[in-house]
């Protein structure tokens, strides 16, 4: 995870830096990062899998495809940040830095690096989670796979326990997951937070400093929307809408980029199927997959969205009830990022059991976990961002409860409503290819599944030996195409619109 | 010092008389507020009392940060105050109620509703009234603060000088019997600002309009003195009083004459 997140940093620094000073650079990156942000990056591991291992050798070759997996799901997040922390430099930092120091690697050790610092140090605390749920995701994914399967971790080594009937073991192995969560936020994570703090060109509100979660999670999350979605809270956007005409034609030049990356693997994978399986299916025989793959997306779509109408209407109300109680909030705030940074599939041995093996339940409850938290906290930072003036005009008017929810706290923080629902989707998405389909140790194993799901379309095709790879690639490139279509469409339009009629201006 | 001109006031009677002309507004007796920072308390307003009475513009002035602010939100019933009480026609006042309106420095109108949502939204407190009774009361206080023709309309497509007529609107739509404004115009234009003064200064003295006392912050001075019948000066932190006048020129208040730059120069001198 560590070399994960180093490599990250590192490589964000690289790109985010390029994207902020170069414009031709910027006009490519940041469509490309957006892309990546909004496809669901654990359909395509099994992929990576082989493309990685048609290089280099079996057992390693898994393995340090999970570190690219982790590596993938953290970076964008914080090339992001860094972007907007350079594009934020005043530009007379920038003028005095290319007046007084000589060549541009002192620039960026003296000006970029420590501008973007704050930035990282807070996506990191997000990244952190996601990178956690990649991690144990893709450990459990290979699981199933007779001929992948990452070698050590922690994500196998839960299901060992659990599989094994070995609950003390479990029950352990999940006791310190947590204590290495909560001492890697509280006291590496936080305190990286706050220690950046100092690199930051403006001072901000006093009381916004000691609130980890508001600052990691109200622009965080907002920013690593898709630019596709113009936001109007915060400073820094304006910069943005200018540079929107650019993102559209860059839009053009990123697509095909990804779809390189993409052939790129699926060449390394060809390489690694024996010969006898390698010829090009016919065209009849791709409708019939592809017509059971748009079926099973059907499925899992309407899967993941009732869970969604679930968990907003669970998560909504919870929110802001918490948010607006100052005393709840500091008490249950970190209670809650710890809980949230525990990957919900981990939770799958138990689901399992007390469910009674019942795929449905289980899948239900998965995504449900893996959702929840991001309208939560979106949700809550955005109550905690509301203008003190509404609650003045609240008590001024001696306004009834119910008229303040209907006319203050719901539309107040509809904008962050939407934005976590907009990040909870594209979760629940990744979720579901660990969530319907459980078999951790092949097909001798009782497994746990859905009836039909695209999650478990993918998931099965790993358990092929050889992967069916026919069935891996439409499976996932219509995932996707559903997923950026509807992004395109949907979300694009529900987010101008919430942004015209809901936003305001601080 | 002291520069007191002031009658002072009668002593009230039992219970609230609610006709008489003796018995003040708004009582602000003794009251002292302290802001705890970190376990020590801060003296924002040491021990200060005013009244309010009938048909009394009064206004509350001093340098910024002072606490004019808080005070008025311990008398809108918005705080507490840490010693002292305020009292509305002899009835101490410890939560907002509906005879006391409010208009705020910044409008803070909900953007997300139209100028008549926001005005019937004001009217939330009135339990008794019908929606369509008070859409009709919302649309009546509109007219009334020129907004005729834009009552669909959002705060986002409205100008600065409109928002503060939908926030007047919306105070006014409660009948009122006390008006609170805090820096009211110092978020317009001198332009707009200047239009807005003489119309509130209008509605305040129709007689068919239920305000006996408006009591407003400001730093404008020129403001001030064109709008205020008293006026009472609080010193930096921890405010206390520093001047108590009452200007009496005859109304309608040129603001060219020798006798306005008078009292002009000696709030500047009590402020200085």
């Amino acid at each position: 995870m560590l070399i994960a997140l180093v490599l990250s940093i590192l490589f964000s620094l690289a790109i985010g830096i390029l994207a902020a000073r170069n414009r031709r650079a910027e006009a490519i990156i940041i469509p490309v990062l957006d892309v990546f942000q909004s496809i669901p990056i654990l359909g395509f591991f099994p992929l990576v899998i082989l493309g990685v291992i048609a290089v280099l050798p079996s057992q390693i070759g898994v393995d340090v495809a999970v570190i690219f997996l982790i590596f993938t799901s953290m970076s964008w997040n914080i090339a992001f940040g860094v972007y907007e922390a350079v594009k934020s430099i005043p530009q007379d930092y920038i003028d005095l830095s290319q007046i007084s120091e000589s060549g541009s690697w002192r620039r960026i050790t003296s000006l970029y690096i420590p501008a973007s610092l704050s930035r990282i140090a807070y996506n990191t605390q997000t990244s952190w989670a996601v990178g956690l749920f990649y991690l144990v995701s893709s450990e459990i994914l290979t699981l199933g796979s007779q001929n992948y399967q990452a070698t050590y971790g922690i994500g196998v080594r839960i299901i060992q326990y659990a599989t094994e009937g070995d609950w003390t073991g479990y029950t352990y192995a999940i006791i310190s997951l947590i204590i290495a969560v909560i001492i890697w936020q509280f006291v590496f994570l936080r305190e990286f937070a706050l220690w950046s703090e100092k690199y930051k060109f403006v001072e901000e509100a006093r009381g916004a400093k000691k609130d980890p979660i508001m600052r990691a999670y109200s622009w965080v999350n907002q920013r690593s929307i898709s630019k596709l979605f113009l936001l109007t809270h915060g400073r820094g956007v304006t910069r943005f809408t200018s540079s929107l005409s650019r993102f559209r034609r860059g839009i053009k030049y990123a697509i095909p980029i990804v779809f390189l990356i993409f052939i790129a693997f699926e060449f390394g994978a060809l390489m690694t199927l024996p010969s006898e399986v390698k010829h090009l299916p016919s065209l009849s025989v791709v409708l019939g997959d592809e017509s059971k793959v748009l079926v099973a997306l059907l499925f899992s779509f309407i899967r993941v969205w009732y869970v969604y109408f679930i968990c907003s209407a669970v998560g909504l109300p919870l929110a802001i009830s918490i948010a607006l109680n100052s005393k709840l909030y500091n008490m249950l705030a970190p209670a809650i990022e710890v809980i949230a940074s525990i990957p919900a599939p981990i939770l799958l041995p138990v689901l399992v059991i007390y469910l009674n093996h019942n795929g449905e339940a289980v899948a239900g409850l998965i995504i449900f976990l893996g959702m929840i938290w991001y309208i939560i906290f979106n949700v809550m930072a955005g109550v905690r961002s509301l203008p003190h003036e509404f609650f003045e005009l609240r008590n001024a008017f001696q306004i009834t409860k119910l008229q303040t929810w209907r006319n203050i706290y719901l539309p107040a923080t509809f904008t962050a409503f939407v934005t976590g629902s907009i990040t909870a989707i594209g979760a629940a998405w990744n979720t579901l290819i660990v969530a319907e389909y459980f078999s951790p140790f092949g097909a001798s194993a009782p497994t746990t599944q859905v009836a039909i799901g695209i999650g478990k379309t993918i998931a099965v095709a790993t358990t092929q030996s050889p992967y069916d790879l026919l069935t891996l690639t439409l499976a996932i490139l219509s995932m996707t195409a559903l997923i950026v279509i509807f992004n395109l469409t949907v979300w694009r339009r529900v987010y101008h619109y919430t942004t015209k009629r809901y936003a305001y201006n601080r | 010092m002291i520069a007191r001109e002031v009658t002072t006031t009668k002593e009230s009677g039992q219970g609230a008389d609610l006709g008489g002309g003796s018995v003040p507004i708004i009582s602000v007796e003794h009251v002292s507020l302290d802001y705890k920072k970190e376990k020590e308390q801060m003296p924002v307003i040491t021990d200060i009392s005013l009244t309010a009475n009938k048909d009394q513009f009064v206004t509350i002035t001093g340098p910024s940060g002072c606490g004019k602010s808080s005070l008025l939100r311990i008398i809108a019933g918005l705080s507490k105050p840490s010693s002292g009480v305020v009292k509305f026609k002899d009835v101490p006042i410890t939560q907002p109620r509906s005879e006391i309106a409010m208009i705020f420095q910044n409008f803070v109108l909900l953007p997300w509703r139209t100028s008549i949502e926001n005005v019937v939204f004001g009217l939330s407190s009135k339990k008794n009234l019908t929606e369509d009774e008070k859409k009709t009361i919302a649309t009546k206080a509109l007219e009334d603060t020129g907004l005729k023709g834009f009552e669909n309309v959002y705060p986002g497509e409205l100008s600065g000088g409109m928002k503060q007529r939908v926030g007047i609107a919306r105070a006014l739509a409660l009948e009122p019997q006390v008006l609170l404004m805090d820096e009211p115009f110092s978020s317009l234009d001198n332009l707009t600002a200047e239009h807005l003064r003489s119309e509130i200064y209008s509605l305040l003295i129709n007689p068919s309009s239920s305000i006996q006392s408006v009591i407003m912050v400001s730093h404008n001075v020129e403001e001030i003195v064109e709008l205020s019948d008293r006026v009472i000066v609080l010193s930096p932190r921890p405010a206390h009083i520093v001047g108590d006048l009452t200007i009496n020129i005859p109304r309608p208040r040129n603001k060219k004459s020798e006798e306005f730059f008078g009292w002009v120069d000696k709030l500047y001198s009590l402020l200085a």
